[in-house]
């Protein structure tokens, strides 16, 4: 039932505007759908991303919290456990019944005790910290792994275009 | 829906289109009148085959007065309709108008109810419609064969009324889940939605009663084929109906919560299984009724070899599979319901009072809970819907046994063990988050990042004997485990001390049969403490290889 979902998501809101957590503005985009948010996300410090302010849609369906929300960066990313298109792949938005080979214990899945809070501090630590054997970007693991250098200078372009300076 | 064909054809705008078909309209009427001018036409027509010859014919027979002229306003009205019906030409502008009425009606609610069409419901209410269509053409032609153009004529105006109905039904579903996203719609909006629903659930009456004076004349097939769909529709239009109530009923609560007497909280705790009934006997009525349709029909046409019944016995299998797919679920709540009832007990007042935390999983107070084996409180439905998909604790992932041995959603443990994994060992970082720091009940959480090598990947699975031998060696540490948790985690380690230090770590546990001397026998599920408890650590791996050829996941 949607009611239920769409008062957990108030209460959710309500919780991430009067204590919001580092670095993570979330909310819905507009007060007539409570089931699309978008979140901002600051690259943490230290990482290749510091600085960069990135934003990400959230899409949640009508059984949440029984379900996990979907997440997508609607800027450009370059990491290897972000899809081309801007989805997130990280354990913590998959379904327990979802990884039928068992590649990821469900303790680290989707339960209803997560959070879109919780979902967006996992994020900040997948970007701190790729998992390049999840290669949701098989070109951006592969540069992760072998060449960093690379890499870095691509987040730092990625983070400037975030921020609206030219490259 | 015909709104939506307008978009979809390329043609000119409904003002366009609407002027269009009264000026063809009007064209034939004037037709029409011309016709009946000549005191000749009655006889004319009715000796005359081809309706297209008329005027020859009308020559032929000049001289055959038949019909004295001078006739009343209904019987020159009537007249003027017997031309056209007579004239393919009119009967089809006729048709044309009849639809540019629906079109406009439909335009008219539209713009009345709905406002701007959202993308994702202009998609449905196409899909819909070509569905609709493409089912009706064959019920038509395919299965009760008109040989008749009337008859072909009365059906489609049956059918253009109902798919009508259906739609805007349909389109009245898709936006009452729309507006129960949004907690600030305003009332007017919902009043409106509910009066078209009552309007259509109304409408369906009126022709459930039509096919029933239709019935009564021509037959029980012909009711039966009639009702099926009208009752089809005045089902789903109730259910939204229901549901509609629900949810502002559950709205209505959400405002009034903090003011609930007792008597709310006891309709409120009651409201799961009604909410849960109603949707399922709805939704079985449903798919029931549309299954003996198509059966009766399947029956009726006689026709087993044609091409209509092979698509009727498509989507009578499809029906049956739903109709089963819905049956196994409701077994697999009513085990999960009853497990519940007689394994956890609930809460004791002291002990809510004692745990003053809201339920973990829809964040609101609890009045009534239920305690699992590791202490964690839920709401009762809240804790059934979620183990309907998943049998472990919401919160500390401790794996309940419960396994519905007819609705086995993991594969038997065979077949997982034997297939050997490439096991990795892990050099980790860790991500730690204090969820007590926002609110108490917010378990702390470590993300933990591996860097997976792999281990011994085209390693032969070990044999049993070996097996038993590793398997008792680290029983010797740990006598509380049972062996055949251990082996099971062996099978996936194959190594004594990655199993020692997952005990360790406490990522293999005694599963909760051990701690729980009386719940169900877990022998036909040791996978399921396996798989929750024994790679914590493994955030997500991804084999290379499989996301080259399989990029696609979600
Ligand atoms: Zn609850
Ligand atoms: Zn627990």
């Amino acid at each position: 039932m949607a009611g239920s979902a769409l008062r957990r998501l108030m209460a959710e809101y309500k919780q991430l505007t009067l204590n919001p957590p580092e670095g993570i503005i979330a909310g819905p985009i507009n007060e007539e759908n409570f089931f699309e948010w978008e979140a901002l996300i600051t690259g943490p410090e230290g990482t290749c991303f510091e600085g960069g302010v990135f934003p990400a849609k959230l899409i949640f369906p009508a059984d949440y919290p029984l379900s996990p929300p979907k997440m997508q960066f609607t800027c450009e990313m370059f990491h290897p456990n972000i899809y081309a298109d801007g989805r997130v792949c990280i354990s913590i938005l998959h379904a327990p019944g979802d990884d039928p080979m068992g590649y990821e214990s469900s303790a680290e899945r989707w339960s209803p005790v997560q959070s879109v809070e919780k979902i967006l501090l996992s994020v900040v630590s997948m970007l701190a910290e790729p998992n390049d054997e999840s290669g949701a970007n098989v070109d951006a693991a592969k540069m992760w792994r072998e060449n960093r250098e690379e890499f870095n200078k691509i987040a730092e372009r990625i983070v400037r275009r975030t921020l609206g300076i030219p490259t | 829906m015909p709104v939506t064909l307008l978009d979809r054809l390329p043609m000119p705008n409904l003002r366009m289109y609407s002027s269009g078909s009264v000026v063809a309209l009007s064209a034939c009427v004037y037709y029409a009148t011309q016709v009946i001018k000549d005191p000749n036409w009655s006889a004319a027509a009715d000796s005359a085959d081809i309706v297209g010859l008329h005027k020859e014919v009308v020559d032929l027979n000049k001289s055959n007065a038949s019909m004295p002229d001078g006739r009343s306003m209904g019987q020159y009205v009537s007249d003027v309709f017997s031309v056209m019906i007579r004239e393919p030409v009119c009967v089809w502008t006729m048709i044309n108008m009849a639809f540019c009425w629906l079109i406009l009606v439909g335009t008219a609610v539209q713009k009345l109810v709905f406002g701007e069409l959202r993308v994702s419901e202009q998609q449905h209410l196409k899909d819909k419609f070509w569905n609709f269509v493409f089912y009706k053409f064959i019920f038509v032609f395919g299965i009760i064969n008109v040989q008749y153009i009337d008859e072909v004529l009365l059906w489609c105006s049956w059918f253009s009324l109902l798919g009508f109905l259906h739609l805007l039904s349909q389109l009245s579903k898709d936006r009452f889940e729309y507006l129960s996203f949004s907690p600030t719609t305003p009332l007017w909006s919902h009043v409106k939605l509910l009066a078209l629903l009552g309007a259509i659930f109304a409408l369906s009456g009126f022709m459930l009663l039509v096919s029933v004076f239709v019935g009564f004349f021509g037959g029980f097939n012909t009711f039966a084929f009639m009702s099926a769909e009208v009752v089809l529709l005045s089902i789903r239009t109730l259910h939204v109906i229901i549901r509609y109530a629900l949810h502002l009923y559950d709205m209505r609560q959400e405002g009034s919560s903090s003011v609930s007497t007792n008597e709310e909280n006891r309709v409120w705790e009651k409201r799961g299984p009604i909410a849960y009934y109603t949707e399922l006997g709805f939704e079985l009525t449903a798919l029931i009724i549309d299954f003996v349709h198509h059966l009766h029909m399947l029956v009726w046409s006689n026709i087993f070899l044609s091409m209509a019944s092979l698509v009727i016995c498509m989507q009578l299998r499809y029906l049956f599979h739903e109709i089963q797919r819905r049956y196994k679920k409701h077994r697999n709540y009513l085990w999960v319901r009853n497990h519940l009832e007689q394994n956890y007990p609930m809460a004791s007042s002291e002990e809510l009072v004692e745990n003053s935390d809201n339920c973990a999983i829809c964040w609101e107070k609890m009045e009534s809970a239920r305690k699992l084996p590791c202490t964690h409180l839920f709401h009762n439905t809240c804790l059934l819907s979620w183990l309907e998909q998943d049998t472990s604790c919401p919160t500390c992932r401790l794996a309940l046994n419960i396994q519905n041995p007819s609705t086995s959603r993991i594969d038997p443990p065979d077949l997982q063990v034997d297939v050997p994994q490439p096991q990795r060992r892990q050099l980790n970082h860790f991500f730690h988050f204090d969820g007590s720091r926002y609110v108490s009940w917010l378990p702390s959480f470590s993300v933990e990042v591996s860097h997976n090598q792999l281990m011994r990947p085209e390693a032969a699975p070990a044999s049993n004997s070996q097996l038993d031998a590793m398997a008792r060696q680290v029983q010797q540490l740990f006598p509380h485990i049972p062996i055949t948790t251990i082996i099971n985690d062996l099978r996936v380690t194959r190594s004594v001390e990655i199993t020692i230090e997952n005990v360790l770590d406490g990522r293999l546990v005694a599963p909760a049969m051990y701690r729980e001397p009386d719940v169900v026998p877990s022998a036909n599920r040791p996978m399921s403490v396996l798989q929750t408890n024994c790679d914590t650590n493994l955030q997500q791996e991804r084999n290379w290889d499989e996301l080259s050829t399989d990029p696609v996941e979600t």
